[in-house]
């Protein structure tokens, strides 16, 4: 390969450090949360597949394919849950959504 | 400059930097769309890695399904602009010696040379065979044997050694279809809907009648 | 290194240009054939039989003002008529017009497809959005809503048919079909892949959220001028497409229908012309015939009648190439 393996795993890990960045900066605004969980999905995924072409293993390639169906599975589940809290309590605040209450 | 290497800068400068426009983006909706854009680079970056499956799978699966979930959501909520979190200045310290842990992890396991007190001859058994050496040196057996296109390879594996996961993988899915309906659906009461067996299968005699 | 570039942007050229004097054409087409099913003329004074009149209409956007809502997001405004219109135009890359004659002959190019018309419905979602319009907004939910139901029951057809063809290469697909064109093992396919794919461009009768008689002509009511024309040529360059994919994957694309002397004096291109030209002429009859389905009976036949057909078709056309030992080989 052209491209050194620490240059794509470079991406990935930035990619995975955004998302984490975004949880613990946006911990008010839900949806962004979501999508920063996505985000942190995608860069694992890339650093499977970056690693099964580069070990020559099939397996990475074949667990990256489960990790997507995973990924759209929670993502389908975590908005539904959001769409119904939101139809309930009538605002998207999750500052205490811990509370029994509605 | 070869155009692989130039694609795959400019690949990841824009995915990165839409990563960074996702987490900071004061209208969610930009969010979204950068979100998309950051999906988008990386099936591109995975179509230069030569798995051309899964660049489109990827652009299938996470663009044209998961992201456009994330954009009804945030369309049809009235989600609120909220300002950047601004007391970012207690995560700090905590943040700060677990990030430099994080980083000494990951350099120590790809860069070798980084951490010259563990060397990689450490946990070698027999030094001939075995040293965690830090240029892999890649060899592109299956271009050389017999050219399997990437869809093929993995059909030759999925269906056969893992079919187990692909089964567990179908369940999966099911129980987050008939978690996501069962969660949102509203049975309104008072809606009349159509019978289609009903009106179709009528009696033609009864139910048409000739005028002059 | 520059005879390469040269050549790269002339085969590109070669593809476009022709695919928009055909779109052009088509609106022509369109109008003249639901005129003759109507019994009148349809436009026939621009020039001799209206032949200029897809120039007198582009034109007429052309020089028109475009108007920005106020409170729009002006660049995602900007943007959308321009994804859909990229999009539609994407698709293209891919279709072989004759042996070898194929822009980029991609081992996964039903897939590709298949990708950029799920992509095609952030065209629509965000100008329906950035148009800061109620009405504009709820046409475009409709629609990619519709869009989105569509496409699932489009890429369980594809594979049946990828189960019968042993490849997602299109030209691979063609030649697998030099002994039977798929339309006459696979009939209910091609017939759902047809409806589906009406269903999918927003084409009548699943028009219900861009009909100008429905909700002020949906998503693109506050675009004027080259937004529209953008629009309009996006959406004709989606259907000329799927007419294409349809004749790619059902009626044998560039292959003639029997192999012997006469069939084989008419080159392969001008045999795929004359199958997109007769797919397109049935979507425009299906249009002129058929009255509008409502918005809640059309998702409920996406959902509970075409889906399950396909999917049961998947399992019947694997278990027939299972049960009888005919796998395809690639």
């Amino acid at each position: 390969m052209i491209i050194d393996l620490v240059k794509y795993l470079t991406v990935a890990s930035t990619l995975f450090i955004l998302g984490i960045w975004g949880i613990f900066l946006n911990r008010k605004n839900i949806i962004i949360m979501l999508m920063s969980i996505e985000l942190m999905l995608l860069a694992v995924n890339l650093n499977f597949i970056i690693f099964s072409v580069y070990l020559d293993d099939l397996i990475g390639q074949v667990f990256a394919i489960f990790i997507l169906t995973v990924a759209a599975a929670e993502s389908a589940i975590g908005l539904s849950i959001l769409v119904i809290y939101s139809r309930i309590k009538g605002t998207l605040a999750i500052d205490f959504i811990n509370l029994m209450k509605g | 400059m070869n155009v692989e290497v130039l694609l795959f800068y400019i690949f990841s400068a824009i995915a990165i930097i839409s990563g960074s426009m996702v987490i900071s983006a004061r209208n969610p909706i930009h969010s979204v769309l950068f979100l998309v854009l950051v999906f988008c680079n990386a099936a591109g970056l995975l179509i230069l890695l030569e798995t051309e499956f899964l660049a489109m799978l990827f652009l299938v699966v996470y663009v044209g399904a998961i992201a456009v979930l994330f954009l009804f959501v945030v369309m049809m909520l009235n989600v609120r602009i909220t300002e950047l979190n601004e007391s970012i200045l207690r995560y700090i310290p905590i943040g700060g010696i677990i990030l430099l842990i994080f980083l000494f992890e990951i350099l120590s396991v790809i860069n070798g040379d980084l951490v010259p007190f563990f060397s990689s001859k450490l946990f070698v058994l027999d030094s001939d065979y075995i040293s965690l050496n830090h240029n892999l040196n890649i060899t592109f057996w299956s271009n050389q044997i017999n050219p399997l296109t990437n869809v093929a390879s993995l059909g030759e594996v999925l269906y056969t050694y893992y079919v187990y996961c692909f089964m567990v993988a179908s369940l999966i899915l099911l129980v987050a279809m008939i978690g996501a309906i069962l969660l949102t659906m509203r049975k309104r009461m008072n809606v009349r809907k159509q019978e289609i067996f009903d009106q179709v299968y009528g009696n033609i005699n009864s139910n048409v009648r000739y005028i002059n | 290194m520059i005879y390469f570039i040269i050549s790269w942007i002339l085969e590109i050229l070669i593809i476009v240009v022709p695919l928009l004097i055909a779109v052009a054409y088509f609106t022509l087409a369109e109008r003249k054939v639901i005129a003759s099913i109507q019994r009148r003329r349809g436009p026939n004074v621009v020039g001799i039989w209206g032949l200029l009149q897809p120039l007198a209409d582009g034109l007429k956007l052309l020089v028109k003002e475009s108007i920005f809502p106020s409170n729009s997001n002006i660049i995602i405004f900007v943007l959308a008529p321009v994804i859909t219109f990229l999009l539609s135009l994407l698709g293209w890359a891919v279709i072989p017009f004759g042996y070898t004659m194929v822009l980029s002959d991609l081992n996964v190019g039903l897939l590709y497809i298949f990708a950029v018309s799920s992509l095609g419905v952030y065209g629509i979602l965000t100008s329906g959005w950035a148009s800061n319009s109620k009405y504009a907004f709820l046409g475009a939910l409709r629609s990619a809503a519709q869009m989105v139901s569509y496409e699932v029951s489009i890429g369980l057809i594809i594979i049946s048919v990828l189960l019968c063809a042993g490849s997602l290469n299109l030209s691979k697909i063609i030649i697998a079909q030099e002994s039977i064109w798929y339309i006459i093992p696979l009939f209910p396919v091609f017939l759902m892949f047809f409806i589906s794919a009406l269903a999918e461009t927003n084409r009548a009768p699943f028009d219900l959220p861009e009909a100008e008689a429905e909700l002020v002509a949906g998503y693109n009511v506050e675009y004027s001028a080259m937004g529209f024309a953008l629009f309009f040529l996006g959406e004709y360059a989606n259907i000329l497409m799927m007419c294409a994919l349809c004749s790619v994957l059902f009626l044998g694309g560039w292959l003639p229908p029997i192999d012997i002397f006469p069939f084989t004096l008419i080159p392969g291109p001008l045999w795929f012309g004359l199958k997109v030209s007769f797919m397109a002429f049935v979507f425009i009859w299906v249009r002129a015939a058929y009255p509008r389905y409502r918005y809640d009976q059309l998702m409920r036949l996406g959902w509970k009648v075409f889906l399950p057909l396909s999917l049961a078709w998947v399992l019947f056309v694997a278990g027939i190439l299972v049960g009888f030992d005919w796998y395809p080989f690639y």
